[in-house]
């Protein structure tokens, strides 16, 4: 269960002249999300919904609010008064707050991310990113290698285990940024718009392996993207999020059945719903960013 | 699982002879391919025709064939084999003292704002002094000879190494770091599985400046300060007014220089096998 209350994020910027500007990513937010539910935040470009995927995942400190996983703070907002901030300067005096520990590799939270960009670290075969995760998660050296394989062949990636990532596809990339975050076997799937960077045939494919592989290993998975369909596809239920400033504009749940067809009328009727959603924040265009 | 052979165990000594062939398969073909061949040929032989033509004084600028032949001379009667090899030495001793040091150093200073903050600024106000303004105060403390030498070396290398390891360190992709954290990584293996990878082709980049910077350090060095060396040979050249002597001396630096950056290239070569393109 990951309950997020009140989450806003600032980002200031301090001019030349010693005036500061901020700007808002996330206004006040609460979410929560159950277990084992596939959740897809939706919106367009801008309006927060990665700052607040990577909030969740504890790779950014809000600016006020608290994300809890199971009852465990992901990481303490930043501080807002002098006073805190000479504790927080005490307390995060040489690691910065996102570090794990110095020597041992421990995950702080049992999550697994998944980068819009894949993030698989390009100098490690396709083997050694998976074994590399798994030495991460402190599975002794001898096991690495075979369970590693039982999720390279999950996804179809066991006859390329040798390749670099520069030598494989998109999809192939796309797929063992997967595996890797599969073989940890996580309780919450962290994805930034997973599947944007690849074509529309494999984009369906790795859609399909997502739900089978979900299925099979009852995850939870939260994703962001702006792709109405892969949302109303997957999902469970679809977080749609509006900009300036960043928050939440509607909650949709969807009940239909699994598998789905993705022509299914009460899809696209729910798909009429959404986009008449963002029709509204056109005026506000030319304030989008990416 | 027998499927799936997992490392390859290859000969090592055979493997080691055919890449090293391969080395220098690749090393010559840069110089004597057609292409370079065409402009090459010419230039060797004006710098022949030239001087014996009359178009230039021969006394100043001497025709490759005397050069050859001094060289020759220098090779079997005045063991410049040894001059050659001891200027190497130094220069390597040198190097490696800034690779071993510079390296580290960079990468710590990249990896933690605190250590950058208490150190960057010491280096940005030291590397600005020309490595040859340091001569005499080095003659003074350390003497004529080997530490003195080695440390004007290690001088010329250290900074371009240090700065720009530590500006790849410091450049790493956040989306790695991200990712290996969410993982659960410590900041040891950030350090040896992400930050030292990621800026391994910049930190090699740095090594063939330090290549640059620590020869013209070996050549002050061994001319403020040595018996021995090519700088030696090269002022006692002009003290003689030799200068063929001169020229094979500089022709001599000129290839060493090219050698090292070949193998640099070449190691970059091998450890970056990930970087595509093959």
């Amino acid at each position: 269960m990951i309950e997020a209350k009140n989450i806003s994020k600032f980002f200031s910027v301090i001019n030349e002249d010693r005036t500061a500007d901020g700007i808002t990513a996330v206004l006040s937010v609460s979410l929560n999300i159950e277990d084992g539910k596939i959740v897809s935040f939706l919106g367009p470009s801008g309006c927060g919904k990665s700052t607040f995927l990577e909030i969740l995942g504890g790779l950014q400190a809000p600016t006020e609010g608290s994300v809890y996983i199971d009852g465990v703070q992901v990481l303490e907002p930043l501080p807002s008064t002098r006073k805190e901030m000479d504790a927080y300067r005490k307390k995060y005096k040489f690691l910065s707050p996102l570090a794990n520990s110095m020597f041992k590799n421990r995950p702080k939270h049992d999550i697994a991310m998944i980068f819009q960009d894949y993030a698989v670290f390009p100098w490690m075969t396709v083997l050694q990113n998976v074994t590399f995760t798994l030495k991460l998660r402190g599975v002794p050296r001898s096991e690495r290698e075979e369970k590693a394989f039982v999720y390279l062949k999950k996804t179809g990636l066991a006859d390329s285990f040798r390749k670099y990532p520069s030598q494989a596809s998109g999809g192939m990339r796309q797929r063992l940024a997967l595996a890797r975050a599969l073989s940890v076997k996580p309780r919450i799937i962290l994805m930034d718009e997973p599947f944007a960077a690849v074509d529309a045939l494999t984009r369906e494919r790795l859609q399909d392996d997502l739900l089978r592989l979900w299925e099979e290993t009852g995850v939870t998975i939260v994703m962001v993207t702006h792709d109405t369909d892969e949302a109303l596809y997957l999902s469970d239920e679809i977080v749609v999020f509006s900009p300036n400033p960043g928050s939440i504009r509607n909650k949709f749940t969807i009940d239909t059945q699994r598998p789905r067809r993705r022509s299914d009328p009460e899809l696209l009727e729910l798909k009429q719903r959404i986009s008449s959603l963002f029709k509204y924040d056109i005026k506000h265009e030319s304030e989008y960013s990416i | 699982m027998n499927k799936y052979k997992i490392r390859s165990v290859r000969g090592g000594f055979v493997t080691v002879l055919r890449e090293i062939g391969y080395f220098f398969k690749g090393a010559a073909l840069n110089i004597f391919s057609r292409e370079f061949l065409i402009v090459f040929i010419p230039l060797l032989i004006l710098w022949e025709l030239l001087p014996r033509l009359g178009f230039v004084p021969r006394t100043l600028v001497p025709p490759i064939s005397d050069v050859a032949v001094t060289f020759w001379e220098m090779l079997t009667r005045q063991n410049f084999l040894a001059d050659i090899a001891n200027s190497m030495h130094k220069f390597f001793l040198g190097l490696g003292i800034a690779v071993i040091t510079a390296v580290p150093i960079g990468i710590l200073m990249g990896w933690n704002l605190n250590i950058r903050k208490r150190t960057l600024p010491l280096f940005q106000l030291l590397s600005p002094i020309p490595p040859p303004a340091w001569v005499p105060l080095t003659i003074i403390i350390f003497g004529i000879g080997l530490p003195m030498q080695t440390f004007l070396i290690f001088l010329g290398a250290f900074y371009p190494i240090l700065f720009n390891t530590y500006q790849a360190v410091k450049d790493t992709e956040p989306r790695y770091l991200a990712s290996a954290r969410i993982f659960g990584a410590s900041e040891l293996t950030l350090i040896l599985r992400v930050y030292f990878w990621h800026a391994l082709g910049a930190i090699i980049m740095s090594i063939k400046t330090g290549v640059a910077m620590g020869l013209v350090m070996l050549i002050i060095a061994e001319m403020y300060g040595g018996r021995t060396g090519i700088g030696f040979v090269l002022n006692e050249a002009k003290d003689y007014f030799q200068i063929p002597k001169m020229v094979v001396c500089m022709v001599t630096l000129g290839i060493i220089g090219w050698f090292l950056i070949e193998v640099l290239k070449f190691i970059e070569l091998k450890l970056a096998v990930w970087k595509g393109g093959r």
